[in-house]
């Protein structure tokens, strides 16, 4: 594809980092930043930097006479890739609101990152290619950690942090001085460590954003054919197909030698779906050649389903998977290259018809690409109801002691409580008072009743009276349309015999005998 | 214009070591920021516990100077339970104990209960050393504490009660009821009323004609829970009506009273609260009355009292 290019030259190339800071300052004036002091504060300090800075740098050209440059160019792996994203945005927020709130703030994020990329390069005596550069790392890092607004100073760094990981974290490659890292994963891995080590992850919306994806109808397909579009414009076929590929093939392994699917309630969890499709994709530092790609794509479905599980017995929150294997594997790029190097893997990608180009053979890795996933589909391993998704799946599964399944059953019923459940803060309670399927603990079991008897479940107020008798009733209507939703169904306003005979689908016996009667 | 291309070149020198160590010293301080606002382990609030409050102990989690630390005996016995409205015009439809009879008489056996309603700051020991279980309230210390849901109230009862085990502060007589199995906790909804309207079926806490107490009602604020003393009251309790609602561990439920039925567990929880508060008007102060609450609410005007019962 074509690249559009002009130059813009001398000291009117100033105004651009001013109009960023300027733009900042006029978004602090919106109702959104200014609702919250700390973010009003983390804005303005924002444009300040960028003023500062803008205002050293000025004092620098002045005094050499020599004014930096700006070069348009505008990069369809920029723009075509920040178009995709967007719709990821739109499609997601629609079905969960404050991905929308959070629109003024990726303006602001825009806003800092052209300013500060732009006099970054200047600090560097480099002209400054202007184009959509800085969307796709702005929407890269927002699509999978946004910080609170009470702690969004920390946003701001670690936009600081992903451009001068590019900038300053580099080596040479092929003869060439390039960046190691993905800038966007560079910045999330950073910072998700940080989060990890100090146990931090609730200043942020990690964890909401990882598990609200799946709020929108069909999510896998709508990736997946966003993802169409990214294969097919930049080659990304193999890197992406392949982490696809390896983590459904261990994903069927480990139910098939368990009994118990791998992630609680899908083959691939939406987010880290997401994330190969748009995060590890990055062609400038991932392998060059398809044999390093596919290994690549397989590295990053074994590094997620090994963090997946390394996290969780760390007892770190278990979405920072897809995050922290990136900048891991960036780092072994070289090594896979250098390992493939003797095979010659471009004849063997176009193996079926020797003389195809590589843009042909993309096309052949997309179409099987698309019978896998039609395949995983047609069997129910995408955006349909996953066998994890029941919670009396996981407590049959706990009841024959099926591997993890009793953390598993504790993990969800936890994350139903959290959701305001009054049912599952019930049953958790009941766990931690019985030490069946954990180990007892009274505290954690009064802290549960607690939480249940003021979500007005009688049966926890009783078992706050009571240590002689448990009371465990089956879930209630709210609890019902809480424990059952999924993609976007707003189950809130479902007449109860239509819930009765949805909760019956998903094996709860109660439900079905209520419906019969 | 003198600047190096966009890419290709090596851009090397004394800059970039500059760059990295700046992009170093974010990192570092994004780790020490994050580690220094981590959520502290939950061993409390570390808030100083009020002391030298005038009427109430120091070494005995500021309950009241007393022999018995501010909790009475109410002895065993029946006692007269819901309203006749052809004594008490005031009476409500809910105070009637069932379709055959006005009044019911309950026999309960023997129990202590709080003299006073639990304080402030009795609660803010509790808060402080809760290990994150209950927040501390704000407020005098002296005044009775409101904005605590049921769970917490129990809780602070359960807290108590394990304390009084083991403290040497504790009298004797409660140390031996504790001992063979009394518990610290909310009064039962007919706890709450004998102790309220005593055994000679009296109207109010201090008798029948509304107006001859010091009872806090009728508007205002709520008050010092020691000046609602009252010598003509049931067993010399203060406060038994108006100041704020008080908490029982009741299910609402309709009259006549079953200690063993058990209440239905699908239905939304509620339970009994009773004596009215510094906003009501005299027919919502009076022994009988039963209001409700949701366990997870928190209100201004309503706090609660603890008894030490046999189980």
């Amino acid at each position: 594809m074509a690249e559009t290019a002009g130059s813009i030259a001398g000291e009117k190339v100033l105004a651009l980092p001013g109009a960023a800071a300027g733009g900042l300052l006029l978004l602090s004036l919106v109702g959104r930043v200014q609702g919250n002091e700390v973010l009003l504060a983390s804005t303005l300090g924002a444009a300040a930097v960028l003023l500062l800075w803008l205002g050293w740098q000025w004092i620098g050209f002045q005094r050499s006479g020599e004014y930096p440059g700006v070069r348009i160019l505008l990069r369809p792996q920029h723009y075509v890739q920040a178009l995709v994203q967007s719709s990821v945005f739109l499609y997601w927020g629609y079905y969960w609101s404050p991905v929308y709130d959070h629109f003024w703030l990726l303006g602001a994020q825009l806003l800092f990152a052209y300013g500060f990329d732009m006099l970054l390069a200047w600090s560097r005596k480099r002209e400054y290619l202007f184009g959509f550069g800085p969307f796709p790392i702005i929407f890269s890092i927002n699509l999978f950690l946004w910080f609170r607004d009470d702690w969004f100073y920390l946003q701001y760094l670690m936009l600081a942090a992903g451009f001068m990981g590019k900038e300053y974290v580099r080596w040479m490659r092929d003869g060439r001085n390039v960046h190691i890292f993905n800038p966007s994963a560079f910045a999330l891995g950073l910072f998700s460590l940080a989060l990890i080590v100090t146990g931090t992850t609730q200043l942020t919306w990690g964890q909401e954003i990882a598990s609200t994806l799946t709020l929108a109808p069909n999510i896998y397909t709508f990736l997946f054919l966003a993802g169409l579009v990214v294969m097919y414009f930049f080659s990304i076929t193999l890197v992406a197909g392949m982490a696809a590929i390896s983590l459904f093939v261990m994903s069927a392994l480990y139910f098939a030698l368990t009994g118990v699917p791998y992630f609680i309630d899908s083959e691939i969890p939406a987010a880290v779906f997401l994330g190969l499709h748009l995060l590890v994709t990055d062609p400038s530092t991932s392998p060059r050649t398809p044999l390093g790609k596919a290994l690549f794509g397989v590295l990053y479905g074994l590094g997620v389903f090994g963090l997946y599980t390394l996290l969780g017995a760390l007892g770190a929150p278990t979405f920072y998977d897809k995050l922290l294997c990136v900048p891991l594997l960036n780092l072994c790029v070289i090594a896979i290259d250098r390992a493939v190097k003797s095979i010659p893997s471009e004849s063997w990608a176009l193996m079926w018809k020797r003389g195809w180009n590589p843009a042909r053979a993309n096309v052949a890795h997309m179409a099987l690409w698309i019978a896998v996933f039609a395949g995983a589909s047609f069997a129910g391993k995408t955006d349909s109801r996953h066998t994890g998704d029941s919670v009396p799946f996981w407590e049959q599964a706990c009841a024959e002691s099926l591997p993890n399944a009793c953390g598993r059953l504790l993990q969800l019923q936890a994350t139903y409580c959290g959701d305001n459940s009054a049912w599952a803060c019930n049953e958790l309670g009941a766990h931690y008072r019985e030490g069946r399927i954990t180990d007892a603990d009274a505290e954690l079991s009064l802290g549960f009743f607690s939480r249940a008897c003021e979500l007005k479940s009688m049966a926890a107020c009783r078992n706050l009276l009571r240590t002689d008798a448990m009371y465990r009733p089956p879930p209630g209507d709210l609890d019902l349309r809480l424990l059952l939703r999924e993609g976007g169904l707003n189950l809130m306003e479902m007449p109860p015999a239509d819930l009765y005979r949805r909760a019956c689908e998903h094996d709860w016996q109660f439900a079905c005998e209520e419906g019969s009667s | 214009m003198s600047t190096a291309p966009a890419e290709g070149g090596a851009p090397a020198s004394g800059s970039r070591r500059t760059g990295f160590m700046l992009l170093t010293l974010i990192v570092a301080f994004v780790f020490f920021w994050l580690y220094r606002n981590a959520p502290a382990p939950e061993s409390g609030t570390g808030a100083a516990p009020t002391t030298g409050l005038e009427g109430f102990r120091d070494d005995a989690w500021l309950l009241p100077d007393e022999a018995m630390l501010g909790f009475v005996e109410v002895p065993a016995g029946a006692f007269v339970m819901g309203s006749n409205p052809l004594q008490d015009p005031m009476a409500y439809e809910n105070e009637r104990w069932s379709a055959a009879r006005r009044q019911g008489n309950p026999e309960l056996p023997a129990y202590y209960i709080g003299r006073y309603e639990v304080t402030m700051a009795q609660f803010n020991v509790f808060a402080a050393q809760s290990g994150g279980r209950a927040a501390p309230r704000d407020g005098a210390p002296a005044y009775p504490v409101t904005g605590v849901t049921w769970p917490e109230a129990l809780a602070y009862g359960r807290w108590l009660e394990e304390q009084m085990r083991t403290s040497p502060a504790t009298p004797r007589a409660i140390r031996e009821a504790l001992d063979s199995g009394w518990r610290v906790t909310l009064p039962s909804e007919a706890q709450w009323e004998k102790a309220a309207r005593g055994v000679d079926g009296r109207i109010f806490p201090w008798g029948s004609d509304p107006g001859a107490s010091n009872a806090n009602f009728g508007g205002g604020s709520p008050r010092e829970v020691t000046a609602g003393a009252c010598p003509q009251c049931s067993y010399g309790l203060a406060d038994m009506g108006g100041n704020v609602w008080e908490m029982t561990n009741s299910p609402l439920q309709s009259y006549p009273i079953d200690p063993a039925a058990e209440p239905a567990l699908d239905a939304d929880a509620l339970f009994v609260m009773r004596g009215g508060s510094w906003a009501d008007t005299a027919n919502n102060v009076r022994a009988a009355v039963r209001g409700a609450v949701d366990p997870g609410v928190r209100n201004p005007g309503i706090g609660f009292r603890l008894v030490i019962s046999p189980p």
